[in-house]
Formats: structure tokens, C-alpha cells, sequence
């Protein structure tokens, strides 16, 4: 980028950046204040005198407390992270060998199967999970992690498939026939030459498949039925809406508590995932 | 030597087994083979049951007997399904356009030195992270028409007089919907993009503004043209993801009001799961199909363009 | 009317155990739990209770009390009520989930197929306690069998402010839609208008719907359950008088609503009157210093219910009914039968009714009389919201089909359409169109 003066790096650059910050974070800032607020100020009408939206002068962690205290919160995240962390993790086994297979090995149909995995990804999950349900039953399978883990990856491993592909073709292929030529296998060449130097396109299409079950909610509402097996978007909205009432500081909370450890995975990883990406979509 | 030959031996048939993965055909086989059970399993098998379901009369409790394609010419005289139909359409194709529109702004603007580079572009990924029921309620909250954060502060800017009444007018509650969507998507676009504009060299564009273009120019001429495939790509997902959506209109209006916010898939599920109508609702899921399935080819065709040139 | 001498003795089929329904003295009089081959565990599944005592009741008293006498496990199990219909059909259709599931309205026409007959059971309940009201009979039996056991009605009640109507000269609740246009309107110019959804959600929209229907005459169908003469003039009069009313005196902010607005919206003090159940004011019960007038008093010494004004042909008023289902596919339909037999014992239950303070109207005449609805008089008029009540699909059954024109919130949707502008005889039509699509097949 070939910098200007001053004023205009602000007015073309910095300005809009912070707004755009400001719009994607709102919501949050707004959950996080609502997680604070204590009850009497949540029901106060928009255009009420006193009525100060964006502050509060007496928090509370009353919602917080009730949260851990009432509800089983702590195992809902224990048991979001097991289902997305195993189903991320057999989609990604799926997805790079796939992946693999499709981009780097010729083989009759490889185009037409690489299509039929896609299109996979298009079947709606509403036609699925009457069907899915009973098999889910025939495996026994029926309010266990299990149920999930399973059947996450049906909308995990095309995406997986897909980015892992255009990750391989984006590699020379003539770092796997050096390989070759030193004695390797096939298979050798793919787990100790290929494999690692794809690790930045593992780890993207895994953050992004461990997001994408963390937000799933359809399957977890009907294929989990005790309370402690549920996850937090099922947990949070079955147990804080009572009746006709919500309790909004603590699902502002549970909503909040419950996207952190994502947010961790993806501080750290950010960077990765951005050159991750980069060379899955070079191809 | 005889130490040799009987290390030779014993390594025989493991050799013979790893041989057959010399073929590529067989490797292929052993590799998709995860895929392959897992999708057969998960995914055609039910996928072939709803479609069976669809041309039944089956109802919760009774499976009903085939009935052809009744269900469907039934669709064909529904006013609220072809309503979202049209709804389907309309909130992909604006949302989409935003998306993509905010989205490349905003992966300009975040591929540039600054400091707190990597806080910002973590920051900014939030809204994609958070699990979708959750935020949409907060959103909701915000929409509320008594409690509304985004009246109050428009009134006090002096923009508005009156409230706006968000979720109970039709437009305006498509208009909101569309917002969320919107807000939930540009950071994925965003850094996608963001990875797309990275893997253009600097130099293409240094080269171009010594030449002498203008900035508008060198994106149109030079960045476009390379970041078309990654656009294609990430639009694609977008699309699909955007088409068969649930979550954020199940908890934001239920499709109301007056069928005013259906989509596919919540229409779907309004009929298949609550009126207990499975056939019907698989009915409508399984129309979506061949809408979608028309998109994504034209989008896979085109992309296959682009790469090609 | 309780007759402890009287006891229903019910076989119970693959055991040889007998549960005396008379309560829990019956238990104790037979000297012994009735005792199944293994420990078995019986999985119920609820919405989340409003009132959040009755499911701590629930939890940590009924259920472990159910455990030790029956010698069964009790999974009890609660999810928000938008979200029990995914969950039947999800467990109806691959045979295997929760043994007893509760149904609202008459989606118990929709299990039909999946579920066992309960009549013994609701007979039994229905005639030691003074005989089951025609409202929760007609939602869970469809003549020949019961399709669940009625468990208790949400009564949907107008809860309005006193001192607002007071201000505006109506110190008796408006007893006609027309006297009520009448007050709205003065409310609103003052800016405290009515609150009422006609928005997608279970509760508090078909709630008031239906009935206004009624109170003017129009109908769905025809007593024979198959001609839809919702095309009436009475219906259009009625379509025609909501439009004007809606502009005159409700929060035209209110329309798409759910079951949680118009809560909050009341509590906050923008509307003076709205369509519930008594959860507003049971919540300002609990929280008396949050919930304070504009005067400054507490706002639980100013609110009053009524019910739903008359109209040319009559008051009527539908209400939440809930109700236990028995699910075929239930691998220990003994011991969940056994467990809402005595669930339904009026020992037990009256432990629970009396956690919901009124909030929930049981399903027989016998409870009209307990001594709860004296304590307070703000609740009363709840006592009797199960007998009043009317079922969807009037004049014919509440079956499926009825079933499914609530869920499509066609009678509410042609409201919708109308004071959103769509002329009244074309929103009458376009609701004719949709039933015929439904009682045609």
C-alpha cells in the first residue's frame, strides 16, 4: 500500500476501520453489559427518562452466579468442547485424506466424486434429522455425545474435503516425486512430505469446522435429552427461557461465557488461519 | 546372509500390502473409504429416505403410503411457500451482496501495518464465532420494539421521532433479519478475503502506480482479477449456508409476521415438525434442492471458468 | 368428593403390583410400594415451568418421593416449550425417546397415532374429583380414547392496570369489544395503550384470536368438521372491527410479538392491558421492589384480571392446555402409567398446584373449591378458565386438522394481514383458501 498524507490515511483507512469495529462489536459490548446489569434496569422502555442504555452504575454478578449456581452450565461447555473438538477431528481424518486423494492421485471418477462430496453439503438438514433420528436409535446412539459427534461431521467433512483440495493442488508436485525418487512410498511420501507441509490448511479447515459444530443446533436439541448431556446453545435457551420470560442477564451471559473458548482457539491461531486459508485458495 | 534373507522374508507381505498402495487406484480407495462411510451413512442413506418420505402421505406416528408427486403439486398451490420462496431468494441475494460488498472493504482495510493488527482481526471474527442461537437473541433484544437499544440511539442523534418498529412490519422484520445475517457474515468474508489478498504479490501493485493508476484502477485491474477465484469460493459457502438457513429466523420471528419472514427451511420446519405433516415438510426441504442445486452449479461452472484462464 | 373409601384398583398388566389412586394414604394402606421386576426409569419430559418453584418441587421433592414408593427412576426432564414438538416427532419417528411427553392444545390429535389410551386414567381422576371440564376432554379424547391425561390448563386472562383504566373512567373492566375500543382509545392518546401479539408464537396469540372469533360469531368449520364457513359475514364484521381497533388502541409496535413481549412490555409500564397468563403478575409478586409504579407503590397491588370482553355471540376464551402423553414406543408403559397414577393421586398433585399459586387452572371441578383461590383475589378469576375455555376448530372437533390450522396460525395470520392494510374481505378470503387447502384432503 503506497501511503498518502496523514488525513487521508485517517479518513480512508482508520476511520472506517474503527467504525466497522465498533457495529461488529456492539453486540457484544451489549451482551456484556446486560450480564451486569442487575433486573430492575433491564425493563426499563427505550424512551424512558432514566433509561441509559449503555452503562450501568450498580453491577451485579448475580447473573453470572446463577448461571454456575442454577443451571448446568460448566458441564454444557465441557460437553460442547468434547463434541466439537471430536467431531473436528474425525472430519479433518476424512477431510485430508480425501482431500488427498481427489486432488493428488489419478484415479477413474476422481472429478465426479470430488462434485457428489459437495453436493452433499447441500442437502438440507431439515429433510435429514427425521431420518437421521432413527438411525441414531438403530445405533443405540440416542443421548450421547456420540449422536453428535457422529453426524456433525456430514456437514463438517465436504467443507473439509473442499479446502483441503485446493490446499494439495497448490503443492509442486514435484516436492512428492523427489520423494519418490529417494525410495519412498506413496504413502510415506503423503504422511511425511505432503502432510506437513499442508498443516497451515489442516489448521484453518479445523477452526473453521470447530466453530461450525460449536454453533449447531437443530441435531443437539433433538438428539440430547438429560440435562447433562446438553450443549450450551441448547442448554442456555431451554433452561433460561421460562415460560414466557426470559432471563436475560444470564443468557447474556451464557452467550458471552460460551463463545470464549473459541475466541481463545482463534486469538491464537488467527494468524494461522489467515495463511492457512491463503494457500487452500491459491489453488 | 541368512540374517538378511530372513529379515527379506518376514518384511515380505507387508511390502505386498503397502505394493498395492503404489496403485493409486487402491490408495484412492483406502482413502475416500472414511469419507465415503461416513456420508453413505449419514447422508444418502437418509438423504434417499427423505426423499421417500416426500412422495408419501406420512404423517408423526404413520408412514403413510406413496402418494407420487401429490405433495408437491400441493406446493405448487401454496401461497406462503412460494412467499418463501421469493423470501429465500431475496434475503441470499441482498445478504450475499453485502457480505461481499463490507467484507472486501473490510479485508482492505485489515491488510495493512498498523498496530494491534492481530488483536483487531481477532476481534473482528467475533460475531462469527459465537454460536448463532445465542447472539440472535441478543439481536432480538436489540430489535425489541419496547426495549430498543438502536431507537434509543437514533432518537437521541435526532433521526427519529417516533420508534421504528422493527420485527412487527414486514419489510422492516425482513430488513432486520438481514442485518443479523449481514453482521454474522462479513468476518468470515473478511478474513477469507483477507487470506486472498495476501497471496497477491505487493509488487503487481507498486508496478501498477508507478504507471501510473489510480487506486481505483489498480483494484479493479490488478487485485480483482486475482482475488476472483477466492471470492467465488468463499461466496459459494456463503450462499449455501445463507439459502438453507434456520436458526436466525426460528429465533427472531418464527417466521412472522403474517408468514412475512419464512424461509425454506423454517417453512419446512413449521409444517414437517410442528403441524406434524412430515411428508409435506420433507416436501418443501426437498424443493429447495434443485434451486440450490441450480446455483451452486453455475457458481462451481463459473469458477472453474475462472481458475481455467 | 374425595372418597378415601373408594379405590380404583388398575391392573397393571406384565406386573402384579396394584397402585391404590386414592393417594398416598391408599399406598400406605396397602402396606407396600408396588414393586417392579428391575428398576426401571421412566423419562418425562415438560416445558420449563414458569413458575421456577414447581419444578424445584419437582425436582427435589416429588420425584425422589415417586422414586422410593414406586422403586422406579424418574428422569425428569424439561425444555423450553417452543421446542416439545421437535422433540415428540424426533422421538415418535425413530421409536425411542422420553416415555411421557407433554402436549399443548390439541396436539394430542397430532400423536394420535403414537400414543397409549389413557381413559381409564383420565376417567378415574375425572370422577373422583368432580368430573373432568368439557375444555381439557375435548383437547385430550377424541371420544373414543385418551389421547393423554389432562394435566392442567394455563388460563389466558386480560391483566390490566387499575389506576390507568380508573383514570380513564372505566372502573369496572369493559364487559363488549366495542366498550373496550372505547377505553383503548382513550388509553392510547394517553400513550399506555393495549399490547396484543399477533405475531407466530404458541401462547398469547391464538389465545386471543380464537375466542374474538368466536365472540362474534365466525367459525372455521361447520358442526360437520369438513365445510369451512369461516367466509362469513360475521367473521368479516369481526376482521373489519379488529382494524379500527388496532389503530385506535393497541401498540401497533405489538405485532409480531411473542410470548414474552407483552411480559415485559407490561412490566415496563408502555401498555396498560394485555392477554396473558398470570406470569405478569406473578413476577411482580416476586420482585416487588423492582416492579414499581409510576406513583411509586408496587405495581402487584395495581394490576387486575378479567377475562376476554363478549361480542355479539358471546365471551369465550381459549387456554394453554397441557397434558401428559403415554408414548407407544415406551419400553416401561407400566411403570410411566403406574407414576402418572400417582402423580395424579390428589395428594401429590395438589402439592404441585399449589406451588403454581393459581398460575395453573387443574383440570377437574374439584379444585375450584381449594382454599388457594381465596388467598388471593387478584387470581380468581383463574379458577374457572378451564371451564370456560373452547377448543381450535369450532364448531367441529379439535382434530388434526384443526391441529394444523393452529399451527399455521391461519385465524391469527388473517388479523395479521388485516391491520397490516390488506383489505378485510381479502383477508377473510385468503383464510378460507388456507382452511379449504386443510379440511379438503
Amino acid at each position: 500500500m503506497i501511503e498518502g498524507a496523514i488525513w487521508r490515511r485517517w479518513v480512508f483507512s482508520n476511520l472506517p476501520l474503527i467504525l466497522f469495529v465498533v457495529v461488529l462489536l456492539f453486540p457484544f459490548y451489549w451482551m456484556i453489559i446486560t450480564t451486569f446489569r442487575p433486573d430492575g434496569e433491564l425493563y426499563r422502555p427505550w424512551n424512558a427518562a432514566n433509561n441509559m442504555p449503555f452503562w450501568t452504575n450498580k453491577p451485579t454478578l448475580e447473573h453470572i452466579y446463577y448461571l454456575f449456581e442454577e443451571t448446568n452450565f460448566a458441564r454444557w461447555m465441557f460437553n460442547t468442547m468434547l463434541i466439537a473438538a471430536a467431531s473436528t477431528l474425525i472430519s479433518l481424518f476424512c477431510g485430508v485424506l480425501a482431500g488427498y486423494a481427489l486432488a493428488r492421485l489419478n484415479f477413474p471418477w476422481a472429478g465426479s466424486l470430488g462434485t457428489l462430496i459437495f453436493i452433499t453439503y447441500l442437502v438440507p438438514q431439515t429433510l435429514l434429522f427425521i431420518p437421521l433420528a432413527e438411525i441414531i436409535r438403530d445405533f443405540r446412539l440416542g443421548d450421547t455425545p456420540w449422536s453428535l459427534i457422529l453426524t456433525y461431521p456430514t456437514f463438517l467433512i465436504p467443507f473439509c474435503t473442499w479446502l483441503m483440495m485446493g490446499y494439495f493442488k497448490a503443492i509442486p508436485k514435484e516436492l512428492e516425486e523427489c520423494a519418490r525418487i529417494d525410495g519412498a512410498s506413496r504413502l510415506k511420501a503423503m504422511i511425511y512430505i505432503i502432510i506437513p507441509v499442508a498443516v497451515p490448511g489442516i489448521l484453518s479447515s479445523g477452526i473453521i469446522a470447530f466453530t461450525l459444530s460449536w454453533n449447531e443446533f437443530i441435531y443437539a436439541l433433538v438428539f440430547l435429552s438429560s440435562p447433562d448431556q446438553k450443549t450450551v446453545a441448547v442448554g442456555v435457551t431451554s433452561e433460561l427461557i421460562r415460560g414466557d420470560v426470559f432471563f436475560w442477564g444470564s443468557l447474556m451471559a451464557g452467550a458471552l461465557l460460551g463463545s470464549i473458548p473459541v475466541a481463545i482457539v482463534y486469538s491464537f491461531f488467527v494468524e494461522h488461519y489467515v495463511s492457512g486459508l491463503t494457500g487452500s485458495v491459491k489453488g | 546372509m541368512a540374517v538378511t534373507a530372513l529379515g527379506a522374508g518376514t518384511a515380505r507381505r507387508p511390502v505386498v500390502r503397502l505394493r498395492k498402495m503404489e496403485d493409486e487406484r487402491w490408495l484412492a480407495l483406502a482413502l475416500l473409504a472414511p469419507t465415503a462411510i461416513l456420508l453413505g451413512l449419514f447422508i444418502a442413506y437418509p438423504f434417499a429416505e427423505g426423499v421417500m418420505l416426500s412422495l408419501s402421505s406420512a404423517r408423526v406416528g404413520d408412514p403413510g403410503k406413496f402418494v407420487g408427486l401429490k405433495n408437491f403439486f400441493k406446493l405448487a398451490d401454496d401461497n406462503i411457500f412460494w412467499t418463501s420462496v421469493w423470501n429465500t431468494f431475496w434475503y441470499t441475494g441482498v445478504t450475499t451482496v453485502f457480505k461481499l460488498a463490507l467484507g472486501l472493504w473490510l479485508a482492505m482495510l485489515l491488510n495493512r501495518h498498523f498496530r494491534g493488527k492481530a488483536i483487531v482481526r481477532a476481534f473482528v471474527l467475533l460475531p462469527f464465532i459465537i454460536p448463532t442461537v445465542l447472539s440472535t437473541f441478543a439481536w432480538k433484544w436489540m430489535f425489541d420494539p419496547t426495549f430498543s437499544v438502536i431507537n434509543w440511539t437514533l432518537f437521541k442523534v435526532g433521526l427519529i421521532s417516533a420508534r421504528i418498529n422493527w420485527l412487527g412490519d414486514a419489510d422492516l422484520a425482513m430488513a432486520s433479519i438481514m442485518v443479523v445475517n449481514i453482521w454474522r457474515g462479513v468476518p468470515f468474508f473478511a478474513i477469507s478475503l483477507l487470506a486472498g489478498l495476501q497471496t497477491i504479490s505487493p509488487e503487481l501493485n507498486e508496478a501498477a502506480a508507478i504507471d501510473g493508476a489510480r487506486p481505483w484502477n489498480r483494484f479493479w485491474y490488478v487485485t480483482w482479477p486475482l482475488l476472483l477465484p477466492v471470492t467465488m469460493v468463499v461466496m459459494l459457502f456463503s450462499v449455501i449456508q445463507t439459502f438453507a438457513d434456520f436458526q436466525l429466523v426460528y429465533v427472531m420471528t418464527g417466521g412472522g409476521p403474517a408468514n412475512a419472514t419464512h424461509l425454506f427451511a423454517t417453512y419446512a420446519y413449521q409444517i414437517g415438525i410442528v403441524s406434524g405433516l412430515l411428508s409435506e415438510g420433507a416436501a418443501v426441504s426437498l424443493a429447495m434442492f434443485p434451486f440450490l442445486f441450480v446455483i451452486v452449479v453455475v457458481q462451481l461452472l463459473y469458477i472453474r471458468r475462472v481458475e481455467t484462464r | 368428593m374425595a372418597n378415601a373409601k373408594r379405590r380404583y384398583v388398575l391392573k397393571l398388566a406384565g406386573s402384579a403390583a396394584a397402585v391404590a389412586s386414592t393417594g398416598l394414604a391408599g399406598i400406605l394402606a396397602t402396606g407396600r410400594a408396588p414393586a417392579f421386576a428391575q428398576t426401571r426409569t421412566v423419562h418425562w419430559l415438560r416445558w420449563v415451568d414458569f413458575v421456577p418453584a414447581s419444578d424445584a418441587l419437582m425436582r427435589k421433592e416429588l420425584m425422589p418421593q415417586a422414586e422410593k414408593e414406586l422403586g422406579i427412576k424418574i428422569n425428569f426432564e424439561t425444555v423450553n416449550g417452543n421446542d416439545l414438538q421437535p422433540r415428540a416427532t424426533a422421538a415418535i419417528q425413530s421409536g425411542s425417546g422420553p416415555d411421557l411427553i407433554q402436549a399443548f392444545n390439541n396436539n394430542t390429535y397430532i400423536y394420535a397415532n403414537s400414543v397409549v389410551d389413557l381413559t381409564e386414567l383420565a376417567e378415574s381422576v375425572g370422577k373422583r374429583e368432580g368430573g373432568l371440564y368439557k375444555y381439557c376432554r375435548s383437547l385430550c379424547s377424541d371420544g373414543k380414547m385418551f389421547m393423554s391425561m389432562p394435566w392442567a390448563v394455563i388460563g389466558g386472562m386480560i391483566a390490566y392496570r387499575k389506576s390507568w383504566f380508573d383514570e380513564v373512567g372505566a372502573t369496572a373492566f369493559p364487559k363488549t369489544w366495542s366498550e373496550y375500543r372505547e377505553v383503548a382509545k382513550k388509553l392510547k392518546a394517553k400513550g399506555r395503550p393495549i399490547g396484543q401479539t399477533l405475531g407466530h408464537t404458541f401462547g398469547d396469540a391464538p389465545t386471543f384470536t380464537y375466542p374474538y372469533l368466536w365472540s362474534w360469531g365466525g367459525k372455521e368449520v361447520d358442526a360437520d368438521g369438513k365445510t369451512v364457513v369461516i367466509n362469513s359475514k360475521e367473521t368479516f364484521e369481526s376482521v373489519k372491527f379488529m382494524q379500527g381497533f388496532w389503530k385506535d388502541g393497541c401498540d401497533e409496535g405489538a405485532l409480531a410479538w411473542d410470548d414474552t413481549n407483552n411480559n415485559r412490555a407490561f412490566l415496563s409500564q408502555t401498555i396498560s392491558a394485555t392477554l396473558n397468563g398470570a406470569s405478569i403478575y406473578i413476577e411482580t409478586l416476586r420482585k416487588p421492589d423492582q416492579y414499581q409504579t409510576e406513583k411509586g407503590g408496587p405495581m402487584n397491588k395495581d394490576i387486575l384480571h378479567a377475562p376476554l370482553p363478549a361480542g355479539p355471540a358471546g365471551q369465550f376464551g381459549m387456554h394453554l392446555n397441557q397434558s401428559d402423553m403415554l408414548m407407544k414406543y415406551s419400553k416401561n408403559q407400566d411403570a410411566a402409567k403406574a407414576f402418572l397414577t400417582w402423580m395424579h393421586t390428589e395428594a401429590n398433585f395438589e402439592k404441585w398446584f399449589v406451588s403454581q399459586k393459581g398460575f395453573a387452572t387443574p383440570p377437574t371441578a374439584k379444585w375450584e373449591e381449594h382454599k388457594i383461590w381465596n388467598e388471593d383475589p387478584v387470581m380468581a378469576p383463574f379458577k374457572v378458565a378451564a371451564k370456560l375455555g373452547q377448543a381450535p376448530g369450532f364448531a367441529g372437533l379439535p382434530n388434526q386438522k384443526a391441529a394444523e390450522a393452529l399451527s399455521k396460525y391461519i385465524i391469527t395470520d388473517m388479523y395479521a394481514k388485516a391491520v397490516q392494510g390488506m383489505a378485510a374481505e381479502e383477508a377473510v378470503k385468503w383464510a378460507e383458501g388456507e382452511l379449504k387447502k386443510i379440511y379438503s384432503v
